[in-house]
């Protein structure tokens, strides 16, 4: 059963962010521009890739709060690690840290599945296990440009499409796109057309009787976590690639707030089972766009913090309250 | 009320054998009185966010914006007493209104919490994931990012003033902890918040307001969160938005270990109260041993499993011991049976 297009949340998101693209081009002309697009894509993408991690675990019903620290880790080990191999290669940092995210989501995934601990303690604890073991074992030595190896440099300069300004100088859209675009297609796949995929909306449904249909719950959480970890891994090494600095102290703590942010308005239910990924890609364009453009309205950055907690906030109690109208409305169907 | 008992005990055990660890390595250091003053004045702050994190969790809900609901309260507060010189008003009155401004302030924000989870129905992480953004933000807002100072002199008599001997903040501390065991123990409140905790379900059909007892819950947190930014306003003397973020992990960390059940339906004060003793005299060991901050950091994640690893072992085998002894009347009530018959 399709629901309508006007039922549909993505279509009011969709919505509320072409009436917010049209106010900020009419304050500024220069926000709706090819480059400023590009602009958004190349400093979005680390966002758009966290949320997607995030939303296949909100889909299975738990939560992840440690992949912050897991990106973090990631980023600084690799970077690290390919400094002192001397092996300038950007496929050898992405294997390190891939391997990094995935042993980490695996230890997630233990402690939850083993133990039965709830989700959101599990990766509260690790989350401060990982970062305070990166600290106090490996070091908390910032890496800047000039130490950054090449590879990573030359990853966040390359571009797939070259466009020419009138004045002669090039900007383009950044590679980082055909990643995001992989990381989409590969979590769609899983989702749609594999038994794995099934299980997480069954998880994210009711567990028990998940179980009881004789799916393997405990396979597909190890999936998950796994997954979100990777997810975060390559993140890491993008946001390295991109700003061009690595902090082991920095833990990308308003990179949560607005992960979440962008996952719950697209739809995604935090009871799980519910939610698109088309939403939550909606959700992390207007979340990036208000991040990004609030200044363009004659708002101080002050106020970023404020309205992404008040579009939680918002979001959440809409979509909620909705919900409940929908439940009694079928209620009083069955009574009639 | 048997889990309650050995819970506690085993609390007061736990307790007693790291003390006596740290006084065995360190007696010149850890064994003064001006150890445990100084410990005394540090464990209220996060004791108090401790306390609003189990209320919370015995709902079986959990208060991520306690440490924002503390930072806007105490923006607020701390933006009316360092006014005081111009205010013309005498001191008691002035420390009188901004204490009263930063619990109603809290009240509020907890107000609004409550709102949200009860009426629309968000689950308790979102909601106050969302409004941790929302309250810092707009304490962020109101100060421009900066801290704000220069409170009457007579303001940190709680922070670090003295009452019979004791601690202003130790003595505020107990108090309010004596308060909210009474709540839980002796009200209809308290009741129905257990109630809640182990089954919405059966609450409501008991005739309990489910709405007003989640309400009423995220008040108290919020009031609770007030009342620890006052003790950090006076202890620092000054006010910035986002102090003590790590507190949040520390406060949901020491409801756990107090015993407290994160699904809801249990969980006592004294035990908190254990258990924030025994974070506080472990944080005090690693500083004296002189740990550096991330290896804390690390270790209080290792803890929080730790604890829960233990809780599962720990239900397990209370499980099956009830099984076993079920299996076992069962039996003999077959034998009892074969013999009538016979």
């Amino acid at each position: 059963m399709k629901t309508s297009l006007l039922k549909r949340n993505e279509f009011y998101l969709l919505l509320v962010i072409v009436v917010f693209c049209v106010a900020i081009t009419i304050v500024s002309p220069a926000f709706f521009t090819v480059e400023n697009m590009f602009d958004l894509v190349r400093s979005s993408t680390g966002m758009a890739i966290l949320a997607v991690g995030f939303f296949v675990v909100l889909l299975s019903g738990g939560t992840d709060i440690s992949f912050p620290a897991v990106a973090i880790v990631a980023q600084y080990i690799s970077v690290n690690a390919i400094i002192a191999l001397g092996i300038d290669n950007l496929w050898l940092a992405f294997a390190i840290s891939s391997a990094i995210g995935i042993a980490f989501g695996a230890v997630n995934a233990f402690f939850i599945s083993f133990f039965k601990i709830p989700t959101l303690i599990v990766t509260l604890a690790t989350m401060n296990i990982f970062h305070g073991l990166l600290l106090e074992f490996v070091g908390t030595k910032a890496i800047n440009a000039g130490q950054l190896p090449l590879c990573f440099k030359s990853f966040g300069l390359t571009d797939i499409l070259t466009l020419t300004r009138p004045d002669g100088s090039t900007y383009g859209l950044s590679v980082f796109f055909v990643v995001l675009v992989l990381v989409l297609i590969a979590t769609w796949v899983i989702l749609r057309y594999t038994v794995l995929g099934r299980v997480i909306y069954a998880m994210g449904g009711n567990i028990e009787a998940a179980k009881r249909s004789g799916f393997n719950i405990r396979r597909a959480q190890f999936f998950i976590y796994c997954y979100v970890g990777f997810l975060a891994s390559v993140m890491g090494i993008i946001h390295v690639s991109l700003i061009r600095y690595s902090n082991a102290t920095y833990i990308i703590d308003s990179e949560l707030l607005h992960v979440i942010a962008a996952v719950v308005l697209g739809g995604a239910s935090i009871l799980g089972g519910a939610g698109t990924l088309v939403g939550t890609i909606l959700g992390v364009i207007m979340i990036s766009i208000l991040e990004k453009n609030l200044v363009l309205l004659g708002l101080s950055s002050y106020w970023q913090q404020f309205f992404v907690g008040l579009i939680i906030v918002l979001g959440v109690s809409i979509t909620h309250i909705q919900k409940r109208i929908q439940n009694r409305r079928s209620l009083a169907l069955v009574r009639e | 009320m048997n889990t309650k008992l050995s819970n506690n005990l085993t609390l007061f055990a736990v307790l007693i054998v790291i003390a006596a660890i740290m006084m065995a390595f360190m007696p010149d250091h850890f064994g003064t009185v001006r150890n445990f003053t100084s410990m005394s004045r540090q464990f209220p702050e996060y004791g108090l966010l401790s306390l609003a994190n189990m209320l919370a969790m015995m709902t079986g809900g959990i208060d991520l914006s306690v440490v924002s609901i503390a930072s806007l309260s105490g923006v607020v507060a701390g933006s009316f007493l360092s006014q005081y010189a111009t205010l013309g008003l005498p001191v008691g009155v002035i420390i009188a209104i901004g204490i009263l401004i930063a619990l109603t302030v809290s009240m509020l924000c907890g107000l609004v919490n409550g709102l949200i989870i009860a009426y629309a129905r968000v689950p308790a992480i979102i909601a106050t994931l969302g409004t941790q953004g929302l309250f810092l933000g707009i304490a962020i807002i109101l100060t421009k990012g900066h801290g704000i100072g220069g409170f009457p002199p007579e303001f940190s008599f709680i922070g670090n003033g003295n009452i019979l001997g004791f601690p202003t903040q130790f003595v505020i501390f107990i108090g309010v902890a004596l308060l909210v065991s009474l709540v839980l123990t002796r009200t209809p409140q308290g009741f129905s918040m257990i109630m809640y905790g182990s089954s919405p379900q059966v609450s409501r059909f008991s005739g309990i307001n489910n709405e007003a007892v989640l309400i009423k819950t995220y008040v108290m947190t919020g009031l609770l969160a007030g009342c620890a930014s006052l003790v950090i306003i006076s202890s620092v003397n000054s006010i910035r938005p986002g102090y003590g973020a790590d507190y949040l992990l520390l406060s949901v960390l020491i409801a756990i270990l107090g015993g407290t059940d994160p699904s809801g339906g249990f969980g006592t004060v004294l035990g908190l109260t254990l258990g924030i003793f025994i974070m506080q005299v472990l944080q005090s060991g690693l500083n004296l041993l002189s740990f550096s901050p991330f290896m804390k950091k690390f270790i209080w994640g290792l803890v929080l499993i730790l604890i829960m690893v233990f809780h599962f072992y720990r239900r397990r085998y209370a499980m099956q011991r009830a099984v076993r002894k079920s299996a076992a009347q069962r039996e003999a009530a077959q034998q009892d049976a074969a013999g009538q018959a016979g």
